[in-house]
């Protein structure tokens, strides 16, 4: 049970575009346990969707994984073929994008489209697999699901399509859920709606989840863990409440402290980080946030600093660490 | 207007300049547009010089050695000695002076066909632009749905089969066939023009540059309307080439259908036409010439709109070698 | 999907009329007067009298058309006054109508045969060479015109190869479907070849527009196989657009086999409009015309419910 169910060490995926090599995911290294879920958090372009895709081996022109290790289930992914990897998309490990219109085939019935997944994975009869798309479908909270398995995806409200496509991804018992940004679309409501679901899903399947988004508020309700990345970095690593109650690195500082609080006394500006995210082309010397920092020193401007063990389960990539407390 | 404000304009307005700038530097590096132009210059001094690099008068008919007959094939003589290069057609005239002035004909139709479209379609175009939405809009590109409902070839067809063939007479003016020929391909393109036309004055109109101009106030919409023109002038003219290559095709069709310049002027569609009755006879080049040299236009102008059309937007013709 | 169909079918009839007023004054630009056109050398004040009362010129314009146009929506197009006096223009129309169509439909079979296996390959290979090839070839097949090609299809294998491809004229399908099959091959790819150059690069620009599409994404993070997302991803998402495109080209291929006909020397309606301008047979041109609009409106219009059954999205309107 100690067992880790995903692990990954010193990923790099970078893009080699016209214009220049973009590092998304620059030397990365997380796990996730057997039934934990693990929070990534970051901005557009901070690399969280790139890790993710990175996982499934669903990196393409001009994209490369370049170095690392994903470690799952006694493979290391990197370094099955193509093959093997098609048999875990969708069965071992189940991926859910953030539009769910347009990750929808518009021509085919979401029947058609669980179906298809149960079809490539499963010895299942036609038979079976129809009885097994409408118990998907029940599972996810969708009313009259035989009725809705010959419907169309634009015929879905877009709460509905977001389940249907949970239906899709816990269609063969994944070990291992990916939620990238699943209810940004969503307004607050269907949102809580969506949350619930997946954490009745997780409890009842036994899945590991990651669940990625920049919302801090949504992690705090559905992790244990939660991993900040910045500019294709991770910067911290922390158990959920100690996040909250006290984060380490500046930036998470920064994203707490923008988040509007109810007992926040009236005239206060809402407070945002200073600057922009680089620009992953061309990242500073040093570390990747101290341009935006308002602790940083010429060292931070100068050498990069690694993650590294605070203790009692925390991680930190900032030179300056150990005198946060202070500043 | 502030100097500030007129500054901002400017801004605005150099920063959309730049395109046409770009234009030119991705025209210069594209290959297939190279090729195309430098096919089209070829033509072009063909057209220009035909009267000095034809070797014969196009209409002359020359005997051909005695136990033989016309159609002769390339490289041999006429009774009296004349090379014919390229051979000669069923009268003995030479087929390579014939393609030649052929040539020229079906540039000047084209580019007097497309300059007349030119001037209708985007005139129409621009006034539709202009007033989006009003009555005068709609009535104009009604009016354009309404041509487009016809095939081209079909309208030409018909319009020909009203004005008749040969020379056109209106009471006491008289308009010549070439003139004719030009007018009724003008007529069948120009919607297109007018639809593009109207497209890109729209596209312009919804740029920020435009706004710039619009806050800053009255002379703002001098530079304005200048500038929006000029900035239509790239996709017009990607249009306009593209444009060549329909109007050459399309006179071509009605030359061979025999609707076009009539005989003895040479033509040639219409040396197509006759090469027909001597297929079986072996005379392939009496067919094979002027079907080279027509293929070759339209090739050339096509390649050129193609390469323009890259040249303009980059980042489309990125897409497709992705 | 209903509510779609009768908008289109209302916007049709209008453009129908206003197309049918066009052709109906198409004969009023003749300079001179059409009856004097027609009657070419012959003219007698009196005869020139006779056949104006005949053709009712001497109403007023709307009368004239509102009698051309009542007669033509049953079906009466008139009377040929040069081809064949007295033939009943529509009678004329129908006995070669079939040739045309026929000759039309064959062109887009041979266009769809070449242009979607092509289309879909160069869309999958996507290496820069045979990228480059392709678009070069494909520009090679517009810019051939197809009565050259008709021409050289003859020289090759008419004559080179003789029959019975270059046998030429016309053997109904009554009479035999594999004779007239056969010498219905050359006109087809003559004037299919051009077509299939545009409807490979729709094709392909269609294709590569679906492959960059999100479900596509999913359906491989699934681990569909390949084969599968092929065929029910991008194919089938990439198809719909382009037979939309083709269906509403009839009018090009109308157009193109007017000249094709000339070429193989067809007996379509093609060859038949082109005698009339010559002999300047204003009611066989006006007849023709009118046919092929009118053959063009309908199938516009059935292609769109074909795209409406096509894409679940109109078919069943959405809950958006």
């Amino acid at each position: 049970m100690n067992e880790k169910l995903l692990v990954i060490e010193d990923l790099v995926t970078r893009f080699h575009t016209e214009d220049g090599v973009v590092k998304a995911v620059d030397g990365n290294s997380l796990h996730v346990g057997q039934r934990e879920t693990l929070g990534i958090v970051g901005e557009s372009g901070s690399g969280k969707t790139v890790t993710a895709l990175s996982v499934m081996r669903l990196i393409e022109n001009p994209g490369r994984i370049e170095r690392g290790s994903i470690r799952f289930m006694r493979s290391d992914l990197l370094k099955i073929s193509e093959k093997e990897m098609q048999a875990i998309r969708g069965k071992a490990i189940a991926m859910v994008f953030q539009d769910s219109l347009s990750s929808l085939n518009p021509t085919l019935t979401i029947g058609e489209q669980i179906g298809r997944v149960l079809r490539f994975h499963t010895k299942l009869s036609s038979k079976e697999i129809r009885k097994r798309t409408v118990d998907l479908l029940t599972q996810v909270g969708i009313p009259e699901p035989v009725k809705r398995a010959s419907n169309y995806p634009h015929e879905f409200s877009g709460g509905m399509r977001q389940r249907a496509l949970i239906a899709m991804a816990i269609s063969c018992n994944p070990a291992l859920l990916i939620l990238d940004e699943p209810t940004t679309a969503l307004d607050v409501t269907i949102e809580a709606q969506v949350f619930e679901l997946v954490d009745e899903l997780k409890a009842s399947y036994g899945m590991g989840t990651i669940l990625i988004t920049h919302d801090l508020a949504v992690v705090a309700a559905s992790c244990v863990r939660v991993i900040i990345m910045y500019a294709g970095r991770i910067v911290e690593e922390a158990g959920v409440d100690d996040l909250y109650e006290r984060p380490l690195h500046p930036y998470t500082r920064g994203l707490l402290n923008s988040i509007p609080r109810l007992d926040d006394s009236m005239p206060t500006r809402l407070y945002s980080i200073p600057g922009e995210v680089p620009d992953l082309i061309s990242l500073p010397d040093g570390c990747n946030f101290s341009p935006r920092c308002r602790y940083a020193t010429d060292t931070c401007r100068r050498d990069e600093p690694r993650v590294e063990d605070v203790g009692q389960g925390r991680f930190v990539a900032c030179l300056r660490v150990n005198e946060i407390d202070e500043l | 207007m502030s100097d500030q404000q007129r500054d901002s304009t400017k801004l605005g307005i150099k920063a959309h300049r730049g395109l046409l700038q770009e234009f030119w530097h991705n025209f210069k590096r594209n290959k297939l547009s190279l090729v195309g132009g430098f096919i089209v210059l070829i033509y072009l001094i063909i057209a220009i010089f035909a009267p000095l690099l034809a070797p014969y008068n196009p209409v002359e008919q020359f005997n051909a050695p005695k136990g033989e007959h016309n159609p002769l094939s390339p490289l041999s003589r006429s009774r009296e000695g004349h090379l014919f290069l390229l051979g000669s057609d069923k009268f003995g005239r030479d087929i390579l002076s014939r393609a030649i002035y052929g040539t020229k004909t079906l540039l000047e139709i084209a580019v007097g066909s497309i300059a007349i479209a030119f001037f209708i379609g985007v005139a129409m175009g621009a006034v539709a632009g202009y007033r989006k939405g009003t009555w005068v809009d709609e009535l104009i590109m009604r009016a354009v749905d309404i041509m487009l409902s016809f095939p081209t070839l079909v309208l030409a067809i018909a319009l020909l089969g009203a004005f008749g063939i040969g020379k056109l007479r209106l009471g006491p003016i008289v308009i010549s066939n070439m003139a004719k020929i030009m007018v009724v391909i003008a007529i069948t393109y120009s919607p297109r023009f007018a639809r593009v036309m109207r497209g890109v004055v729209l596209q312009e109109m919804a740029e920020d540059y435009v706004d710039a101009a619009k806050i800053a106030g009255a002379s703002g919409r001098r530079i304005l309307s200048r500038e929006i023109l000029v900035n239509t002038i790239p996709p017009i003219m990607v249009q306009a080439s593209l444009m060549m290559a329909t109007t050459v095709l399309t006179s071509s069709s009605l030359s061979f259908l025999g609707l076009g310049l009539q005989p003895p002027h040479p033509s040639l569609g219409i040396m197509l036409n006759e090469a027909r009755d001597f297929l079986f006879l072996g005379a392939w080049w009496y067919a094979i010439v002027p079907g080279v040299f027509i293929s070759l236009a339209i090739f050339g102008f096509n390649l050129l709109g193609d390469g323009l059309r890259d040249s303009l937007d980059p980042r489309q013709a990125r897409r497709v070698h992705r | 999907m209903g509510i779609y169909i009768l908008k289109r079918l209302l916007l049709a009839i209008p453009t129908l009329i206003v197309a049918s007023m066009v052709i109906f004054l198409l004969i009023h630009l003749a300079p001179g007067g059409p009856v004097r056109v027609m009657l070419g050398p012959m003219q007698d004040a009196v005869l020139v009298e006779k056949l104006r009362h005949q053709l009712g010129l001497d109403l007023p314009l709307y009368q004239q058309y509102f009698r051309w146009a009542s007669k033509a929506l049953h079906g009466d197009f008139g009377i040929s006054v040069t081809i064949q006096r007295g033939a009943s223009v529509m009678g004329l129309i129908a006995q070669r109508l079939s040739v045309t169509l026929e000759v039309a439909a064959l062109s887009m079979l041979v266009a769809l045969l070449i242009a979607v296996p092509t289309g879909i390959l160069s869309a999958l290979r996507q290496n820069r060479l045979s990228d480059h090839i392709s678009r070069i070839i494909a520009l090679l097949g517009v810019s051939i015109p197809n009565f050259f090609l008709g021409i050289l299809l003859i020289l090759v294998f008419g004559v080179h190869f003789l029959r019975p491809w270059g046998a030429g004229g016309f053997v109904p399908l009554s009479k035999s479907v594999a004779d007239n099959l056969i010498r219905m091959v050359l006109p087809a790819i003559a004037l299919g070849t051009a077509y299939s150059a545009v409807v490979m690069r729709m094709m392909r620009s269609a294709m590569l527009d679906v492959m960059g599409q999100d479900y596509v994404r999913t359906a491989r993070a699934m681990g569909i196989g390949k084969a599968s997302i092929v065929r029910r991803d991008i194919v089938k998402n990439a198809l719909i657009p382009v037979i939309t495109v083709m269906g509403n080209s009839i009018g090009y291929l109308l157009g193109g086999s007017i000249v094709t006909e000339t070429v193989f020397r067809l007996p379509g309606v093609g060859n038949l409009i082109i005698t009339g301008v010559f002999r300047r047979d204003f009611p066989v041109i006006q007849g023709i015309v009118l046919t092929i609009v009118v053959i063009r409106i309908v199938v516009n219009l059935a292609v769109d419910l074909l795209y409406s059954y096509l894409d679940p999205r109109i078919r069943y309107g959405g809950v958006e």
